[in-house]
């Protein structure tokens, strides 16, 4: 499709996605309701502490963590020249989630309460870096891409076996329980101002760093030793993109927990839309994404049986997977 | 004296390559031939300062660590010999990159694109290309930088006939222009018309001159373990016109 379109579709997809999130949910709202409780000028009281306290932060955490992870994935796929590559891969998911699980399992028997707002988010960044720092050590030798993916695979599968250790061995108190699946299904319930502040700026800044890489990255999108050698310094390209794709997820997690596959399926369906160049590929995805972050959640507030964001995600984004990976071939 | 384009000084790449020196010039038209594994990629990476690797490289005097990478991205091209493209860029667009160093300006894009006769598949994704044409498009690449000193790696071991006389051509025309042009080859019949043949064998460097001096039956005997004699057969040319 031509690319000229991309942008205004992008963002009145945007827009109605956030519309839509404001006013749809347990009490619905009209759009005139939601835009008076944003101007502040409407006299509905209800209408303005829902818009304002509850289902705002929440639209803001899933057009931040939507943006963040779908540029995460845009850049792990042209880091790995793989499409298939996910934000995931170098364990900082995982290394997040287990980062907040450990906090959630451990955190009574040491006497510190998981309860606490900034905690969790905290153990599950630090969870996050450490996981990648990890990785890059082990792959260490100028960390080659390959290394890098299979010591990344390891680390994954240590760091998920330690998370359902903890979930085994909490399996009898219900609430960490249920919190630990918070984290690991991810969602943007009950997300508030702090989220917020905690996640929207950070993942900005990120964002803004990451959209002049583009140039940069369609060349190493076809080789390492070529965009070397067409002149991109790609040692240092490489630590730039490892650097803002971990801060994206890693700070996305920490918010919202493990929110698979939106990483995957939404560079993918814009590439095959708009085709690969990075230079719109990576705007296009932090539009894309936080609309279909958004759309996810939505979902899940209309059928409120227990269907978490990551679930929801992953059945959206499965399918579509599938199907990509026939017509691929 | 004016510098050589390209100078190298013991130059080792543990396991792959050792202690290899030459002096090429401006002007120079350089063919590199070896029995499989001998090191002429890895040759070429190095001197494109693509690999980590000991000993000195030059390029017109001037040591490559004193060289900014986006420097070179213009004095010199590399075109691999596996060209592989994992994402759908049209090929004008990959041709395009060749101007990354240059601020993208897109100079000689479309002159490069026809010179590798590449102008009607200019909008079409590089993936769906043969692995002919797919070469090509990094030659093109390549050409597009405009950069002086071009290393090329098996250019012509996927490509027709018609196409691989174009590419020497090519080749030969940027040498008279002053350019260095390096090429790997493994048609030792075709190295003849070369200004210079670099023979490689196990990583060391044994053989450097002329081709009708280099490329004698006792070194093909030695080096690539078959026996070469001089005989008439028919030889392809382009059309003079």
């Amino acid at each position: 499709m031509r690319s000229r379109f991309a942008v205004p579709i992008l963002v009145a997809l945007l827009v109605l996605t956030f519309l839509a999130s404001l006013a749809f949910g347990e009490l619905r709202l009209s759009f005139s309701q939601v835009l008076g409780a944003l101007s502040g000028s409407g006299g509905d009281e209800i209408a303005r502490t829902v818009v304002r306290d509850f289902r705002l932060p929440r639209a803001l955490v899933g057009v931040a963590v939507g943006a963040a992870l779908s540029a995460s994935g845009v850049v792990m796929q042209a880091f790995f020249r793989n499409p298939l590559a996910s934000p995931g891969l170098l364990g900082v998911s995982s290394g997040g989630a287990l980062g907040a699980v450990a906090v959630l399992a451990l955190g009574p028997a040491l006497g510190f309460a998981a309860a606490s707002l900034w905690l969790l988010p905290l153990a599950s960044i630090l969870g996050a870096f450490a996981a990648t720092g990890a990785v890059l050590i082990l792959a260490q030798r100028g960390a080659g891409a390959e290394r890098l993916l299979l010591s990344g695979v390891a680390l994954n599968a240590l760091l998920g076996a330690g998370t359902s250790f903890l979930l085994t061995l909490t399996a009898g108190h219900f609430e960490v329980n249920a919190q630990i699946l918070f984290w690991l299904m991810g969602g943007l319930e009950s997300r508030s101002w702090e989220h917020v502040w905690m996640g929207v700026p950070l993942i900005t800044v990120a964002c803004l760093f990451l959209l002049p890489l583009g140039r940069a990255m369609n060349l190493l999108s076809l080789g390492e030793q070529s965009a070397q050698s067409l002149g991109v310094d790609v040692r240092r390209l490489r630590w730039q993109l490892i650097l803002l794709s971990t801060i994206l997820t890693a700070i996305a997690t920490a918010v919202a927990g493990i929110v698979g596959f939106v990483g995957l399926v939404v560079p993918q369906m814009l590439r095959l839309t708009f085709g690969p160049d990075h230079r719109r590929l990576l705007p296009y995805s932090m539009l894309g994404g936080a609309s279909f972050l958004l759309a996810c959640d939505l979902v899940t507030r209309t059928f409120p049986i227990g269907l978490r964001l990551g679930v929801v995600t992953s059945l959206i984004g499965g399918p579509f997977f599938l199907w990509l990976l026939r017509r691929a071939r | 004296m004016k510098s050589p384009a390209l100078h190298a000084h013991a130059l080792t790449v543990p396991g792959r390559l050792t202690e290899v020196s030459l002096e090429l010039g401006p002007g120079e038209l350089v063919a590199v031939v070896g029995p499989n594994g001998a090191g002429k990629s890895t040759l070429l990476q190095a001197l494109a300062g693509l690999l980590p690797c000991e000993g000195v490289v030059q390029w017109s005097g001037q040591p490559l660590s004193q060289v900014a990478v986006m420097e070179r991205g213009r004095r010199l091209a590399w075109v691999a010999q596996e060209a592989l493209f994992e994402f759908a860029f049209p090929v004008r667009e990959v041709v395009a990159q060749g101007r990354f160093a240059w601020g993208d300006d897109l100079s000689g894009v479309a002159q490069a694109l026809a010179e590798l006769d590449l102008g009607h598949l200019a909008e079409r994704p590089a993936t769906q290309l043969s692995g002919g044409e797919r070469h090509r498009v990094g030659l093109a690449r390549a050409l597009a930088t405009g950069a002086p000193i071009q290393l090329w790696d098996e250019p012509v071991a996927q490509l027709d006939v018609r196409h691989a006389l174009e590419v020497m051509r090519l080749a030969r025309r940027l040498a008279t222009a002053g350019g260095t042009v390096v090429v790997t080859l493994h048609d030792l019949r075709a190295a003849y018309r070369f200004d210079r043949v670099l023979v490689l064998d196990g990583g060391r460097l044994v053989g450097n001159g002329g081709p009708h001096d280099v490329l004698t039956a006792p070194l093909i005997r030695e080096v690539f373990r078959v026996e070469a004699t001089f005989v008439e057969s028919l030889v392809p040319e382009l059309p003079v016109n």
